[in-house]
């Protein structure tokens, strides 16, 4: 009988053995294969430039023979819980895209300080803010990204509007009425189509509103503890009449129903989108944007100002806690992106991105919307993208059930604002 | 004398699968429950203790959600026993090969994912019904998706579907198990098809029901996939399970500690559940030999 249990014994003892065993074997960083060469991870988290960033990644490597760029892609909101988990997995990348300024402060331990990168100097001042945790720059801006009202230049047409014409909320609302009451003769089913079903649009929506609340300013956005709504009621306009002229029920109308069927089809004038659908436009119809897509800016903080929204959301940090050569290649291969012609080339058409620097010829930059946020980024008179300095979790959790709500009826604007900025301050001290 | 060597052997043969358990369920257990008492973030944490679970009391939206995932299972588990345990018999008829194909054809649902499953009853709810509702002007096929209370019944509707064939093969496997001698004696007595199947069948099945409740409860618990597909959560949070609820707060608010609480109360509840079920319903059943 004792001998039976030292038995068990010694072979229970072994199990746990074999696990260390087998961590210990695991845990082999891919980095110490071939001899030499740098291996550098870039973590990207936008899936629909992930092939022509590995081509550019090839590009690079073929012609540094000592550097190896390999590009892993998680993406559609599951890339920040990617990045977390390839940190805690002791695996971080050499490269990382971020997603904002709480994420750049989440990882500001292991960020290289990157204001003496050539690049740095070459990028528009506003969008460094971004990036600044304790007056130390943490990352690189990606790219510009731009939304408002994305409207139908053709149906405008048809229907007698100059959208130049449009100077203040009230023309806009004209606008509007107009549409609506030629609705039939347009062939459109409703002026709006507001995708209620997806939680980034109400955020992006918001954005319009609080900006000037935190004096555009990104930084002020990020530090503020509260949100009172002080241009809510121009938010609630907008939502009034959006919600009244719009696809119903507004909240199961989601992005692919709003921008690939009906906006495409011209059965709706208007969408609340940003640059990011052109390439998706241009794959369902090549003429679509050359011919009919135009932005139109939002009335965020009075009646006379509008604004386009438009900033960096995603930013390029370079990991400080690994070897200095691989730190020099990896700097070098951040360069090279944006001040090469090669990178340029790819980052501007393949990957139809508005560039985060200044000197770009407008004329380059590929469709005439984009060229619009690119011109008014220039002339600094944009919105800030407030809605990516939100505390986490806060448009997903709080602001966008609150949206729905009062979009389907079941909650009055007062408890809006008071719900939302109860959620925020609450949030915000975790 | 061969007791030492089966027992060697005995060991040799569980240790990849003890490792396997230990591994992936043990320590990631344990080291949940650690983690609970803790504020991480999933980067830092610091000891807490108890707050997290103070909190957890407080928190409306999770205990909204508790209940919802409560009136899902209550609701889901009795429907998908019941179409299960009517498909079993209704495909156990002795009607030629079409059984085979309706067998085949029920259970084809289960073999789509949930997220596929979800995004498929999503274009259905908010296309078809809707199109449905153009046509003949009936308003009840108007937007399922976007109103809490229809917005639980689709849940509900696409789970039955998912699960049904599954619970049927497990009532189709006990019902074929029941010796035909126990039914023809009962014929011969005069019993009538509804007769042998409540006073012979139902009774021989309560080793199926054992196994089917607890799969299905455990299953329309930890709903996550067919939740995030559907109707992720919407519309406004009300459609939000104990699953989804736990992910959101792990990875959108970044809160892991309070989270792995959330989760720790959850398994607590499953398991007590479970263990209920399963202690009634062993009650029930018969043995044969």
């Amino acid at each position: 009988m004792k001998k039976k249990w030292r038995n068990r014994l010694k072979y229970l003892l072994l199990a746990p053995l074999l696990f260390i065993l087998l961590v210990g074997c695991s845990d082999q960083k891919s980095t110490d294969s071939g001899k030499g060469v740098k291996e550098i991870e870039f973590f990207n988290q936008k899936p629909e430039i992930s092939r022509q960033l590995k081509e550019l990644a090839n590009t690079y490597s073929e012609a540094h023979d000592d550097v190896k760029i390999t590009v892993t892609t998680i993406g559609s909101g599951e890339g920040a819980a990617g990045l977390q988990a390839k940190f805690t997995s002791g695996n971080p990348p050499e490269i990382m895209m971020l997603g904002g300024t709480s994420e750049i402060d989440r990882y500001q331990d292991t960020l290289l300080e990157v204001s003496d990168l050539e690049v740095t100097n070459t990028i528009m001042e506003d969008l460094l803010e971004g990036a600044l945790i304790d007056d130390s720059l943490l990352a690189i801006p990606m790219n510009v990204e731009g939304f408002g009202w994305m409207y139908n230049k053709e149906i405008f047409k048809e229907a007698g509007i100059d959208p130049e014409s449009i100077e203040t909320f009230d023309d806009f609302v004209e606008a509007v009425e107009k549409l609506d009451q030629q609705k039939e003769d347009l062939g459109i089913e409703e002026v709006f189509a507001f995708s209620g079903a997806e939680d980034y649009s109400s955020n992006q929506f918001s954005a319009h509103f609080t900006s000037p609340e935190f004096d555009h300013s990104i930084l002020e956005a990020y530090e503020a503890t509260e949100l009172n709504w002080k241009y809510g009621d121009q938010m609630k306009a907008y939502m009034d009449l959006f919600n009244e002229y719009n696809i119903q029920p507004i909240l199961g109308v989601n992005y692919s129903q709003s921008v690939e069927e009906l906006f495409i089809n011209s059965q709706v004038a208007m969408v609340h989108q940003g640059n990011w659908i052109v390439p998706t436009l241009n794959g369902i119809d090549s003429d679509f944007v050359e011919e009919k897509l135009g932005i139109l800016p939002v009335f965020g903080e009075n009646n006379e100002t509008a604004k386009i929204v438009a900033g960096a959301p995603w930013y390029i940090g370079i990991n400080s806690d690994i070897d200095d050569d691989v730190k020099e290649a990896a700097k070098d291969f951040v360069d090279w992106m944006y001040l090469s012609d090669e990178g340029q080339e790819t980052l501007v058409h393949e990957m139809q991105m508005i560039p985060p620097q200044e000197g770009y010829d407008v004329e380059d930059i590929t469709d005439s919307v984009s060229q619009i946020i690119y011109q008014e980024m220039l002339d600094e008179n944009t919105s800030a993208m407030a809605h990516n300095q939100y505390p986490d979790g806060w448009f997903q959790l709080v602001l966008f059930p609150e949206f729905q709500r009062y979009l389907d009826g079941y909650s009055t604007w007062e408890e809006f604002e008071k719900n939302t900025s109860e959620g925020f301050q609450e949030m915000r001290e975790q | 004398m061969n007791t030492k060597k089966g027992n060697i052997s005995y060991w040799l043969f569980l240790i990849p699968s003890l490792v396997a358990v230990i591994t992936v369920i043990l320590i990631p257990l344990l080291y949940g429950i650690y983690t609970s008492f803790t504020n991480s973030d999933g980067f830092n944490m610091d000891f807490i203790g108890l707050e997290n679970y103070r909190q957890l009391f407080s928190d409306s939206q999770f205990i909204e959600s508790m209940w919802f995932t409560l009136k899902f299972a209550v609701v889901a588990v009795i429907g998908v026993n019941v179409i299960g345990l009517g498909f079993a018999v209704l495909v156990t008829q002795k009607i030629g090969r079409v059984t085979t194909f309706f067998r085949t054809l029920l259970f084809t649902p289960n073999l789509i994912g949930g997220l596929i499953l979800g995004f498929i009853w999503q274009f259905i709810f908010n296309r078809a019904f809707v199109g449905i509702a153009e046509i003949t002007n009936i308003d009840f096929f108007n937007g399922w998706l976007s109103d809490p209370s229809t917005a639980y019944w689709g849940m509900v509707i696409v789970f039955l579907w998912q699960m049904s064939g599954y619970i049927m093969l497990i009532y189709i496997a006990f019902l074929s198990k029941i010796p035909t001698e126990l039914i023809e004696a009962a014929q011969l007595d005069g019993a009538s098809a509804l007769q042998t199947f409540t006073h012979i069948k139902m009774p021989l099945l309560a080793p199926a029901f054992t196994v089917s409740l607890f799969l299905t409860l455990a299953n329309a618990f930890k709903v996550y996939d067919l939740n995030l597909a559907l109707t992720s959560g919407g519309p406004f949070r009300s459609s939000e399970m104990v699953a989804m609820n736990i992910y959101n707060t792990a990875f959108l608010q970044y809160k892991q500690g309070y989270a792995q609480a959330k989760g720790v109360v959850f398994l607590v509840v499953i398991v007590l559940i479970s263990i209920a079920q399963v202690y009634f319903t062993r009650q029930r059943e018969v043995d044969l030999s």
